[in-house]
């Protein structure tokens, strides 16, 4: 047996840097010098972190493949295995393989805008997309929706506070939504009262037109969030082939074989690991069960 | 293809010849099923079996199977074994291994069911179906490929269809034991397999049957069944096509782990569970529906994902008959 595709390279934690009280931005770089050269990924692709005789889970980059030497996952602490990479310190060793995942066809965009909308942990996949539209330039101009709970629960939020002050640089606008009021929120509102509100993530649609002729939206959030932002994007008739949406399923293998992440219908079978995560409106209507 | 004929008096022999390959397993009773065992000799074997209860997948996928042993901080591959033979396939299994193919085969390929694939040697074997069998329906009763060699039942012998290289050589290296095939054998074949096309009792309408499905999303059926199911995972686990497994890593001592998958059903509660406790398909009948859909894919280069085996009918403790759940749901619409 020569290549086998479930063993996992051996990634050195770089920096783990705490972002809220449940999420940590975890930065990792390949031991094998070769294994990371070979390393390429799309933002919205995925990779299985490995945590040798404790088990596996699927977590998305976050960083971008523009910035080279390292990769960057924002990881939630949720249970069993995500409770344990939260106490791993800087110099341990986890597995990661991959990169999975379809992830956006950054190609096909180039020349357009961006609408990205996130929800809460959704900032994670888009974060690398972000960046890279940032870094390559490439792009027209970069919406950034984000809707969290609470101004504590804002992922990168030093690098979303500077985009907001000077993201026009980059081409770039940011609007922020929250749930639950603190000084700090209010601090922000009154600083960029038109952009930062208190609300859910389609509050931030009000009064926005889009060039829809010459946009792709990309979001990424909690389920429920899906069907909400979708229907103010159809209300402006963006067209589900523009509607890029990543999805989470639970996964196991990553590579099309365990079954568990499998969605749709006798006409629509679809292994998100491998078809997705990365999904186009279009994709849903035709493929039950997906949103 | 080529055609030889084996007569019964070279029979033993030819199974003995087998063993050269590898150990040979073949279908046996015990009690009231019938099981894939290790067998020494011919008489162990029951030729004219109906179904076994786990297919033959469990040589490919095991029902708990070792991939990778950790050592040092290090993953480690499990070595494999060498060959070994499958005797007495039906032509259903054969498909449902091809089904498999389809999944494990393709990139990345999963070097563990490769390796076993490629240390199998696959005589089929012909058979008469029971009234569980829907095989005909789905055009799973024959196999134009997917074995080494297929013994079809003639009077006084078998005519043996040859499949493949490693067939060809086996014959080969035993050719005393084979003969050219007869014109009367020929019309053997045929009696029998006219004889075989006849006795189907059980049929499934498979036409326009994906799109049918499909929109009978909300039938009432699914919810009368899901009710009845017990969401025992058991159609699951006896399906030559269900291959869900999940992974669970073990320690042995406290310097060495493994990493273990086994086979898991859609009907388990935490199939489709995920972190923060969203399930994507919470109720008995969300994943009762799910299966079905799933059997039921029309794959255009492949063709559905069920092979009419009869297994889920006959080891269902609550009765539920899969061509009848699929008439209904589908008679629903009008
Ligand atoms: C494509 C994709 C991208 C993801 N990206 C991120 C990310 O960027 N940041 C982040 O924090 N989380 C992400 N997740 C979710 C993350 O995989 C789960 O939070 C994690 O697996 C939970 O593991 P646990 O053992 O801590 O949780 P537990 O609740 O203890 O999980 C119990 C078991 O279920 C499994 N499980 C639970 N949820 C999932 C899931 N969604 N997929 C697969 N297995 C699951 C776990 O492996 C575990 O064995 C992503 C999931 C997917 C599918
Ligand atoms: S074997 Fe029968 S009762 Fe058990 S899960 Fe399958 S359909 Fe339900
Ligand atoms: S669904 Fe039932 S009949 Fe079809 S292949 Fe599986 S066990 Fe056999
Ligand atoms: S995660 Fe295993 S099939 Fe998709």
């Amino acid at each position: 047996m020569s290549e086998n595709p479930y063993i996992s390279y051996d990634a050195r934690i770089l920096e783990v840097k705490d972002m809220t009280p449940r999420e940590k931005l975890f930065t990792l770089r390949f031991v094998d010098p070769e294994v990371g050269e070979n390393f390429s990924f799309k933002p919205g692709q995925f990779v299985i972190v490995d945590v040798r005789g404790f088990g596996e889970f699927p977590i998305s980059l976050c960083s971008s493949p523009t910035r080279k030497g390292y990769i960057q996952l924002c990881i939630r602490k949720v249970g069993r295995m995500t409770k344990y990479v939260h106490k791993m310190q800087e110099g341990k060793i986890v597995g990661i393989r991959g990169p999975y995942g379809n992830g956006f066809p950054m190609e096909k965009m180039e020349g357009s805008n961006f609408l990205l909308v996130a929800g809460g942990l959704g900032m994670a996949p888009l974060r690398s997309v972000l960046w890279y539209a940032i870094d390559t330039g490439k792009y027209d101009h970069i919406w950034l929706f984000y809707g969290t709970k609470a101004y504590e629960d804002l992922l990168f939020r030093d690098e979303i506070v500077h985009l907001l002050k000077h993201g026009e640089a980059m081409n770039c606008s940011v609007k922020l939504a929250y749930e639950i009021e603190s000084p700090s929120c209010i601090y922000l509102e009154r600083g960029f009262s038109d952009r930062v509100c208190k609300g859910v993530v389609t509050d931030l649609f009000k009064g926005e037109e889009f060039d829809v002729e010459n946009t792709y939206a990309l979001i990424c959030g909690p389920p429920v969030m899906y069907k909400f932002v979708i229907r103010e994007l159809s209300n402006r008739r963006l067209s589900p082939g523009r509607i890029y949406m990543t999805l989470e399923r639970r996964m196991r293998c990553g590579i099309g074989k365990c079954g568990h992440c499998i969605v749709g219908t006798s006409t629509s079978i679809k292994y998100v690991c491998k078809a997705g995560p990365v999904f186009t409106y279009w994709d849903a209507l035709s493929t039950r069960g997906l949103i | 293809m080529r055609y030889i004929k084996l007569s019964s008096k070279n029979f033993e022999r030819f199974f003995k010849a087998l063993g050269i390959w590898g150990k040979v397993y073949g279908p046996v009773k015990k009690g009231d099923i019938y099981s894939f065992q290790e067998v020494q000799r011919l008489e162990e074997i029951v030729l004219d079996y109906n179904r076994t209860m786990l297919p033959p997948k469990k040589f490919f996928v095991r029902p708990k199977d070792t991939i990778l042993r950790l050592k040092n901080g290090k993953w480690e591959n499990d070595v494999e074994e060498g060959g070994f033979v499958l005797f007495g396939l039906h032509s259903c299994d054969i498909h449902g291994l091809k089904i498999l193919d389809k999944v494990y085969l393709e990139e990345p390929v999963d070097p563990y069911y490769k390796a076993r694939r490629e240390s199998a040697f696959i005589v089929g074997i012909s058979c008469i179906p029971d009234e569980y069998c829907f095989c005909r329906s789905l055009g799973t009763d024959f196999a134009m490929d997917g074995f080494d060699l297929f013994l079809h039942e003639l009077p006084d012998g078998w005519l043996v269809r040859v499949g493949s290289v490693k067939g060809h050589e086996l014959v080969w290296k035993n050719e005393e034991l084979f003969d050219e095939v007869t014109d009367e054998d020929i019309q053997h074949f045929r009696e029998f397999e006219e004889r075989r096309a006849r006795s189907f009792k059980r049929k499934l309408s498979k036409e326009g049957l994906a799109d049918m499905l499909d929109l009978a999303y909300s039938s009432p059926v699914w919810k009368k069944y899901a009710d009845i199911c017990l969401a025992c995972g058991n159609c699951n686990m006896v399906c030559p096509t269900c291959r869900c497994y999940e992974v669970c890593d073990k320690w042995i001592n406290a310097y060495e782990a493994v990493r273990e998958r086994r086979y898991d059903s859609c009907f388990m509660e935490n199939h489709g569970l995920v972190a923060g406790g969203h399930n994507f398909r919470p109720t008995r009948l969300d994943r009762f529906r799910h299966r079905y859909y799933c059997k039921s894919y029309f794959d255009p280069s492949a063709g559905f994902n069920c092979v009419g085996c009869g297994r889920c009918d006959e080891f269902c403790p609550a009765g539920i008959e899969h061509v009848k759940v699929l008439d209904e749901v589908r008679g629903s619409l009008q």
